[in-house]
């Protein structure tokens, strides 16, 4: 029994980084926002690298899940505020519907894309994420190109104090759960059948298969589990933070790239990557935008190029490393 | 009844013929060699055993089952393991996780849990004589230590027909003898079937196989006790070529 639960010893490290990060954006004055946004990455980080991290598949349409799970929350609020009873059950609601949204997305997208290779899958899921960005613009769908806003309706069906606390920080600590349950399930996956069999397909496909792994099968889980939690974070950062849903916004894919950029800073296919990544990335996101305002992306684009230089497998990968055969390396996944 | 039955088994890619109706059978506790030059059929053949490629043509039998439409993943667990020419670990996995997927996902049960596993695997790695890089990454051994870290691997699957591809090329001819006598050693303990695929190393193949098919061209030249097939005047002709001073 000790040995299992030394298995989940790695857990510590990320469960009190986000307990800090929390207690920092709770007792220190004005800390709350930046705290929420970097939450927000890690969040991102930690969903995307179920998929990316641990099957080695880059998705360069990931933003249409949180996308589609901002408009399960979205539909949610604006189509059932009215129902009598409901009350603040429309919001657990809207998070099962963006998580189903999204997955049901993921499935028909992984189907049919995950049996593509390498860069032909990465190029594939732009086309999805467009597609569907146009699809909701042009057939008009769920408010066309004006969005959903429903701040309103959210002031009306659950009262003005309610939906404010809601958008400025149930919303965020949403985000924080999303984060801890993230990583959880990557733990879980890391530890079980799952994980090996998605380590051996990451590492070479043709030798897992004849190994007995059904590597569609293992991939499509580790999509529809990333996308869902993507779904769940929209849901949460972007609908009921901001209260409304314009399709640019919803399938920007800066975001993606975001999410590339964080999983592969911090370590790709580790459990404490996301959150090293996230953090590094969020605070400096923020302390450029305060000093050289304008200049952020010029100035980030050659620091992520030296990072990925120097540490190819990441931070964490690197630390790993470095550690391996000390006791520290239990505490590291 | 033969364990496995190739029934004009072909292969194409486009215009060229790789597998060119090949038809075998092996018998359960046979060591057989596939011996060829290169591009003479014998890796696709392998493939094709094993499922990385459908057969265009033919069928498959394997245990009296016809196996042709499935996928390779479906194969390993009824017994089909295979090692390939050039080593493919998962690099970034250790020597120990490695051999486990073997255990994990290879085996007829299916129902192999994590730790069962690691603990299988621990077994294997030591009858390869690996223990001491067991929690090495895999990308870091040697190329005669990834191919034993292979063999332990699809043994760990626990095969009833362990497909060998090119086992022994570019290794020291001592460590081919030794890797002669432990594969024939696993072979008796193991009890499996062993189909070993060689391209030069005549001394291997005699050493270890009872019989030969030699391909050529993606046909079968020749089906023989393997002194007999050495000797044949055609396996002379296309491949051997003859002895100097002759």
């Amino acid at each position: 029994m000790r040995a299992q639960r030394e298995k989940y010893y790695p857990l510590i490290p990320v469960l009190a980084g986000y307990l800090i990060l929390f207690l920092i954006g709770r007792e220190v004055t004005g800390m709350w926002q930046l705290m929420a946004m970097i939450a927000f990455y890690c969040a991102l980080g930690q969903a995307f690298n179920i998929f990316l991290g641990m099957t080695g598949y880059v998705d360069f349409g990931y933003v249409a899940f949180l996308g589609v799970g901002t408009y399960g929350m979205a539909l949610s609020i604006s189509r059932l505020w009215r129902v009598e009873g409901l009350g603040i059950g429309i919001i657990p609601i809207g998070l099962v519907l963006a998580m189903v949204m999204a997955g049901l997305l993921s499935v028909a997208v992984g189907a049919v894309a995950l049996r593509l290779r390498g860069a032909y899958f990465a190029i594939a899921t732009i086309g999805v994420n467009e597609g569907f960005r146009y699809l909701i613009e042009g057939a008009k769908i769920w408010g066309g190109s004006e969005g959903i806003i429903f701040s309103g309706q959210m002031k009306k069906a659950f009262g003005k104090a309610t939906a404010s606390a809601l958008s400025t920080f149930w919303a965020d600590v949403m985000v924080f759960s999303i984060a801890v349950i993230a990583a959880c399930i990557t733990i879980y996956y890391m530890r079980g059948k799952i994980g090996y069999a998605l380590t051996a397909l990451r590492e070479d496909e043709d030798a897992a298969k004849v190994m007995g792994i059904n590597v569609t099968k293992y991939k499509i889980i580790a999509f529809i589990t990333s996308s869902s939690l993507a779904g769940l974070l929209g849901a949460s950062a972007w609908a009921l933070k901001l209260t409304y849903v314009f399709p640019p916004d919803a399938f920007e894919i800066h975001y993606t790239v975001e999410a590339i950029i964080i999983v592969l800073l911090g370590g790709a296919g580790t459990l404490l990557g996301p959150i090293v990544g996230g953090l590094v990335y969020g605070l400096s996101k923020y302390w450029l935008a305060v000093i050289m305002p304008g200049f952020q992306l010029l100035i980030f684009a050659p620091i992520i190029i030296f990072i990925i230089v120097a540490f190819p497998e990441g931070v964490i990968g690197w630390v790993k490393r470095r550690i391996r055969g000390t006791a520290l390396q239990n505490y590291f996944l | 009844m033969a364990l496995l039955k190739l029934e004009n088994v072909t292969k194409r890619f486009g215009g060229l013929v790789a597998v060119d109706g090949v038809s075998l059978e092996v018998e359960t506790g046979e060591a057989i060699g596939i011996v060829g030059p290169n591009g003479s059929g014998k890796t696709t053949l392998y493939n094709v055993i094993s499922g990385v490629y459908p057969a265009d043509g033919g069928r498959v039998i394997f245990e009296g089952n016809d196996i042709t439409p499935l996928p390779p993943y479906k194969r390993a667990p009824l017994g089909i393991g295979r090692t390939f020419q050039i080593p493919r670990p998962f690099s970034s996995a250790s020597v120990r996780e490695n051999v486990a997927v073997g255990a994990m996902f290879g085996t007829m049960s299916g129902k192999v849990g994590v730790d069962e596993s690691l603990e299988i695997a621990d077994r294997y790695i030591e009858l390869v004589g690996l223990s001491p890089h067991r929690d090495k990454a895999a990308g870091s051994l040697t190329p005669v230590e990834k191919k034993l870290m292979e063999i332990a691997r699809s043994l760990a699957m626990r095969p009833k027909l362990l497909l060998m591809d090119e086992a022994l090329a570019g290794m020291h001819p001592k460590d081919i003898d030794e890797m002669v006598a432990f594969l024939k050693k696993i072979k008796e303990e193991e009890n499996i079937t062993i189909m070993a695929m060689v391209e030069h190393i005549m001394r291997a193949v005699v050493g270890f196989a009872e019989r030969v098919m030699v391909m050529h061209q993606g046909r079968k030249l020749i089906e023989a006790p393997t002194a007999e097939a050495l000797k044949d005047q055609r396996v002379i002709d296309v491949y051997l070529g003859r002895q100097l001073g002759e």
